[in-house]
Order: C-alpha cells, then structure tokens, then sequence
C-alpha cells in the first residue's frame, strides 16, 4: 500500500522515477569499470584489505548523513520513510548488528587491524564523497539531499554490490564475513520500494523533480571519483610511491627552497602521505543550515 | 550496426613492465578488425589505456553498440573479462566478443556467461563473417541468439543452453590482401603513442608468424607455423601513408626474409620517405648480414628490439633458440657501428644461483647494447614451456605473467632471489656502451634532434620506474596472497627507496 497518495498537481512523478532510475542503474558511476574488475579479477585478502579501508568510511558516514536530512524533512511522510531506513541502518533485520559491525567483520577477516581504519591514509576522493554528501545533506534543499541518499543510494547499491560479492566470494570470503554486502542488495532492494512510493508523492512539480535529480547525479558523480580512488589505491599497494627517484636530503633542499620546483617534486613524491583528517572533523566544518 | 572495439587498460598504471611505460604502441590488432567492417557499420576503437575509466561505461551508455569486441594477451586476461562484463551489464542484448593471444590459447578462460564468442587465431576473417551473420540476425530478429554463429570458423560460441560449440581453425589469407589498417579509426588519439623518447609513434605489421620455434615463445604456435609477409612496395606504401616521423614496425621478427629486405631497402631509397623506424629481428639475422642492416640503417632503421636471452650456450639451446653467443656479440657490434639503438632482452632463469646472476650480468655489460632489458623466465599460455611446467606452476593469476616473476618455484629462496634480481641495475653503470660516439651521434644528428622535445618526459618516466623496478620488496609485495608462503613485505623506508637521479 503507498504510504503517500498520488500527485494531485498533475506531474507524472512516476514516469519521472521510472527515467530517474534508469539513469541511475545506467550511470558510470554504479557501473564503473573498477567494479566489473572485482567481479572478474582474482583480488586477494590483501587488495580487498585496501579496499575496506578506503570503503569504511562511506559506511560509518551513512547514518549521519541520514540523521542531518531527518532534521531537514519538511513533513512526516518524509521523516517516516527516513526513519525506516535510518532503523535497518541501526541494526534491525540484522540482529542489532548495525552496518559498521557488520562492516568490520568484513575488514577484520580481510586482515584490518583493530583501530587501523583510524589511521589508514584515505584517498582525496573518498574525503571528498563524504564532504559532498554531508553538504547535500545540511546545506542543500531537502529533496537535492533525498536524491543523493535515495535514489543515489537505494537504487545505485544493488547494482554495484552485485559484483563485488562475486569477486570476494571468489577471493573466499565466507558468507557471515560479507553479510554486509549481502544484506544491501536485500535490504536495499525494499528501501528502493518505499522510496519510489515516498518520492511519487513528494514530488508534485518539474521543480520539485529537478532537486531530486541534481542531488542524485552529485551523489552519482561523487561516488565515480571515489571508485577511481578506491581503484588507484587497490591496484598501486604493492608499489612503492611513485614519486621521483631521488635522495631523500635532494628533496629535503628542494621542498626547504619553497620554490615552484620544490613544491612540484616534494608533492609528486608524498602526494599520498597525507594522513587522514578525522571524518568527524569534516562533519563539524559543515554545520546544518 | 555499431561496432564498439575495446583495448583494456593495464591491470595497473605504471606497473612493472616495458608496455606502457617506455612504449605505448596503437592498437594494430583491433585496428585492423575494425577495417574489415567499417565500409558497411559503424566502428569505434576505445583504447583504455589512454582513457579515464568512466570513458567505457560512458561510450556503452552513449554509443549502444550490437557487438563490443576486446582483445588481451595474458597479462591484461582479466581487463579484458571486465570490458566484456560491463558490456553485458548495460546492455544486455549486445553480443560480446573477445580474441587475441590468451583467449586463443585458453579459451575455456573466457567460459563465462556473459562472453559470447571467443575468437581463436587471427581475427580478421572470423570477425568479418560474425559480424556479417549477426547483422543478418538482427534484421531478422530484434533478439537473436548466438546459435546463428555457431557455424563461424574460427570460433568458440556460446550456445544459450550454455554450452559451447568445439571451435575450428581460423581462416587465413595472404596479408597483402588485406586492407591496410585504417588509423582513421584511432583518430582521436593521434600523437599519443610513443617508444621512448620516439613520439608520436606509429606503428605497423608487416609479416606474420615466425619460423623459428623457441620453446618460451607461443608466435609460431599462433599462427600455425606459417610465415606471411607484407610485400616490400605494401611496407613502404604504408610508412608513407604514416604522417608521424618515427614509425615502429610491430613484426615479431621483422628481420627475416633477406629479399624482402633488399627490396624494401629499393623501396626505400627511392622514396626517401625521413621516416625514423624501429622493430624486432634476431640476432643472428643481424650477425649475418652486416651489410644489409648498415643499407637499412641508411633507410631510417633506428632501432633494434632482440631476444639475447642468455649468455650461456647450453641454455640458448635448452630454449631451442637456434642462435649463439658469437651471434649475441657480433649483433650488438654491428648495431654500435650503424648507430641503431639495440634494445636487448635477457632472461635470468628461476633455478637461477648467485653465481649465474653475476656471470649474466657481467656478460650484459661486456656485451654493449643500448637498453639491456633483464626479463624472468615465464611460462606462458600457448607455449611448450607452459606444457612442460603446467604441474609445476606456483599460480594461474595471470597479474603475474609479466616476464617480472618467476612463477614456478626459485632455487634461492624468493626474496634472495629478487634482491640478485634488481641488482641488474649495475649492469647501466658497468655496461661497454658506445652507441653514441661522437662520430654516431653526427651521423644521427636529426634522429637525436627529433627526439629532444620528448626527452624530459622519457627521463621523468625512466626515474620514476626505476624506483618500482630497483626495490626487491615491491616485487615480492606482487605476490603477497597470490603465490603461497609469501607475507607483504615490510613497507618500504623511504631513505631505502630512493637513490640518486640517475
């Protein structure tokens, strides 16, 4: 049964979603090539280790960015919708355990150290999915902030996680050690259902519908430079840096000449050296508006 | 219909390895299927390496194509399995297409279900007729399915009840009768392909197969044992076609043929095209016609990519190279004297001992080519050695198929074994290196010339690969997961990874 009724403004918001979602599962974001690598590529623990440590993030932020849009929901029809994903999010229909539990029982059988993801040095690009979203979530129209969780989300997840558990299978992940994965092509599969019916009443208008759409492709372009970080971090570990062959005291005296020069070497050679800045630190630059 | 031609990516930028780091060549195999339909259908040509990989997806979303093609040698395996995964994703009613050296030398690699033909041997004829019949197909059916090809020649299919049909020989036909590949096709990343400081780069092939049966090489497997070649006024017709000044000539073994040699030198001469040139020949070719490669020489052939492989007699032998020490060394004088830059490769061996790591190295340096290249010995798809070593392999994770690991078991341990293997970095400081004398260098004046605008990028390349090729760890972290018993090495200290430019 919809939990809403039907646009009374005559705005064909079905046919919108319908276009909507084939957008998304057709986007090069949901699609990208790193992803048909995992299901084709034998990873190992230890690429899929890099992985998690990049991923984890994302997961630990989700909550939060649903929090701040709760806030922002202008009607209970919306916080309803919000509230019940919030609480599948939580831990309920996976025995109280919430996604990061769930999550971490991925990284610890990929190899993760207790308190590792606090250190890990994370990609510019997944610093700056999670910046984009916590903005599209505080500071952006309510519905910009609803594409991005909603469609961008609920729609995208099914469709990338698919082969991702093909190639951790295949890497010999048990299924307890990737049921998070497994529970979001299922879960996520009803979240999509309640988010169609929330957002055919939701949006009454063409500018209505344009928010909608503008927060789900930020989230969806957001989310295809984070899986070419994800990528560049996946494929490059085993290698050194690759920054300029060069002793350490020539780059000492060429950073300590704050030249054009120096700025150009010392940054090729440390470009991925920059520890992470705590994600709670982001969250707190970004104030609910 | 509208044909989408995928060249994968690397499985990592700036990975170990030559390909794409030091020599980026066009995609010639892809480009020359392409050639054979474009009259009648629409053909794209994606090369992902020199792509954002967002650009696959973005193309299949735009571009729709009926079939998406890929091709991989052993190395991009896996690369090759995602092109044609996405394809299926997004569009589910496009038939997908891969051929290529793994995929003819194990086919049962690509049995997956969303691949649909695998084309085994040369490609151009098959392709022709697949594209041919699907075309047919899809006038007569919006959704037809893949029993229509299961006549083609040349071919593994795909049948809908999940099988696959048995394969055949692959047709073939002189290579002159072939058009010539139309680089119209690679438009758009025109002056984007190099070999060193040679850029823009383009490339040809003018014989196919090798008539030689070295047991590490599957060349003369692939193609049967027969030998074609282009015809010498077709080479020089096609160079001048070229618009790019260096050209390298992708021929597994370009020098072989003496006549077609002498006639090109003919065709040459008369044309004084200023084209600077560059393949791969044997050495005892070069040791015994000096003075054809001096004429070729004189014709632009600046470079010379060969197999040294050892500097042991019974080991060139072990390997069937039908060649000699005394072949090694006088090729190496001969290409010193006529100024051409010899690009050597050499093979240390995984029963490899200390002592065969200095007398290879030794002999490296005494020997004097330009570019010593020291490789691993690897059993690869297709070849006898692959056969012979198949029960011994330490894993089928092709990553690791790239000459750079040994991947049947060492003599010495592992790490032991890397650390005497990067020590070939010694060999560039003690190597005999009189290529460019001052005499040369006159001579080679404009070739030298026209290299300098792309110097600075080669040694920028060459610094930055140095660091991933010298350091031992970086090769035993390849293998952490993949080859048993060996852990991720420690991370690296940086004041251990760097060392002084140059």
């Amino acid at each position: 049964m919809p939990l809403v009724e039907e646009s009374p403004t005559g705005f064909d918001a079905r046919r919108f979603l319908a276009d909507l979602r084939r957008e998304v599962e057709t986007h090069p974001g949901v699609n990208h090539t790193f992803l048909a690598r995992i299901g084709t590529s034998p990873f190992t623990h230890e690429d899929y280790r890099v992985f998690g440590l990049q991923h984890y993030p994302l997961v630990g932020m989700f909550t939060g960015y649903m929090e701040r849009l709760l806030i922002h929901a202008p009607d209970t029809t919306a916080k309803c919708w919000l509230a019940k994903v919030l609480v599948d999010e939580y831990g309920e229909g996976s025995d109280g355990d919430d996604h990061t539990i769930l999550y971490r029982r991925f990284m610890t059988a990929a190899g993760v150290g207790p308190g590792e993801e606090d250190t890990v040095v994370l990609h510019p690009a997944v610093r700056d999915f999670i910046h984009t979203h916590l903005v599209l979530c505080s500071q952006r129209p309510f519905l910009v902030g609803l594409g991005a969780l909603g469609p961008g989300h609920e729609w995208a997840i099914p469709r990338m996680f698919t082969p991702i558990i093909a190639g951790l299978e295949r890497a010999g992940f048990t299924g307890d050690e990737i049921a998070y994965f497994k529970l979001h092509i299922e879960q996520d599969e009803h979240h999509a259902i309640w988010l169609e019916e929330a957002l055919a009443g939701m949006i009454t208008t063409p500018e209505e519908a344009a928010q909608v759409r503008e927060g789900t492709l930020a989230s969806l372009e957001a989310r295809l430079r984070f899986w070419e970080g994800v990528q560049e971090q996946v494929v490059r570990w085993r290698q050194p840096g690759l920054g300029l062959a060069m002793s350490e005291r020539t780059r000492q005296w060429l950073a300590g000449t704050n030249s054009w020069l120096g700025t150009w070497t010392t940054g090729l050679a440390v470009s991925t050296a920059v520890y992470r800045p705590q994600v709670h630190s982001l969250a707190q630059r970004i104030p609910i508006r | 219909m509208r044909i989408l031609l995928v060249q994968p990516a690397p499985f990592e930028d700036a990975r170990l390895g030559l390909e794409n780091t030091f020599w980026l060549s066009e995609p010639v195999g892809l480009t020359s299927i392409g050639t054979m339909v474009q009259d009648t259908h629409e053909v794209r040509i994606l090369d992902m390496r020199l792509e954002k990989p967002a650009t696959l997806p973005e193309t299949l979303r735009s571009f729709q194509p009926d079939i998406v093609g890929t091709t991989a040698m052993t190395t991009d395996a896996y690369q090759a399995k995602a092109v044609m995964l996405l394809a299926r994703q997004l569009l589910p009613d496009c038939l997908t297409v891969i051929g290529g050296h793994h995929a003819t030398f194990m086919p049962e690699f690509y049995d997956e279900e969303y691949v649909d033909v695998v084309v085994q041997g040369e490609g151009e004829l098959s392709f022709e007729d697949l594209v041919q019949i699907w075309d047919r197909a899809l006038v007569a059916d919006d959704k037809p399915d893949t029993r229509v090809l299961a006549v083609l020649q040349g071919a593994r299919v795909h049948l809908p009840d999940g099988t696959w049909t048995e394969g055949s020989k692959p047709k073939w036909r002189e290579i002159d009768d072939f058009p010539a590949p139309d680089r119209n096709l690679i438009q758009q990343y025109k002056g984007q392909y190099f070999f060193l400081a040679a850029k823009p780069l383009a490339s040809i092939f003018t014989s196919r197969g090798c008539s030689f049966d070295c047991n590490f090489c599957a060349i003369w497997e692939f193609y049967d044992r027969k030998t074609r070649f282009l015809s010498a006024k077709n080479i020089a017709d096609q160079m001048e076609a070229c618009e790019e000044t260096f050209l390298f000539l992708l021929d597994d073994n370009f020098l072989t043929n003496h006549t077609r040699l002498e006639r090109l030198c003919e065709e040459l001469e008369e044309r004084k095209l200023g084209k600077y040139w560059m393949t791969q020949g044997r050495t005892d070719f070069i040791a015994k016609y000096p003075d054809l490669i001096a004429r070729l020489s004189n014709v632009g052939l600046t470079g010379v990519l060969s197999g040294y492989e050892t500097n042991d007699e019974d080991a060139l032998e072990g390997l069937n190279k039908r060649s000699t020490l005394e072949a090694n060394r006088k090729a190496a004088e001969i290409l010193r004297k006529n100024g051409i830059l010899s690009t050597g490769i050499f093979m240390v061996r995984p029963d490899f001992e200390v002592a065969d790591f200095d007398a290879l190295y030794d002999y490296i340096a005494d020997l004097g080519v330009t570019f010593p290249l020291v490789t691993i010995l690897t059993p690869l798809p297709g070849t006898e050695m692959f056969r012979k070593y198949r029960d011994q392999l330490l894993t089928e994770d092709f990553r690791l198929y790239d000459l750079l690991h040994p991947v049947i078991p060492t003599k010495l341990p592992r790490e032991e074994f890397y650390k005497h293997y990067t020590r070939y970095r010694t060999v560039y400081r003690r190597s005999r290196n009189g290529w460019l004398t001052p005499r040369l260098a006159w001579k080679r004046r404009d070739f030298l010339m026209k290299l300098m605008p792309n110097m600075p990028r080669t040694i920028i390349q060459g610094l930055k690969y140095q660091k991933i090729q010298f350091d031992y760890r970086s090769y035993l972290r390849d293998e952490a997961g993949i080859i048993e018993d060996v852990r991720p090495a420690a991370p690296v200290p940086e004041e251990e990874t760097t060392h002084a430019a140059g």
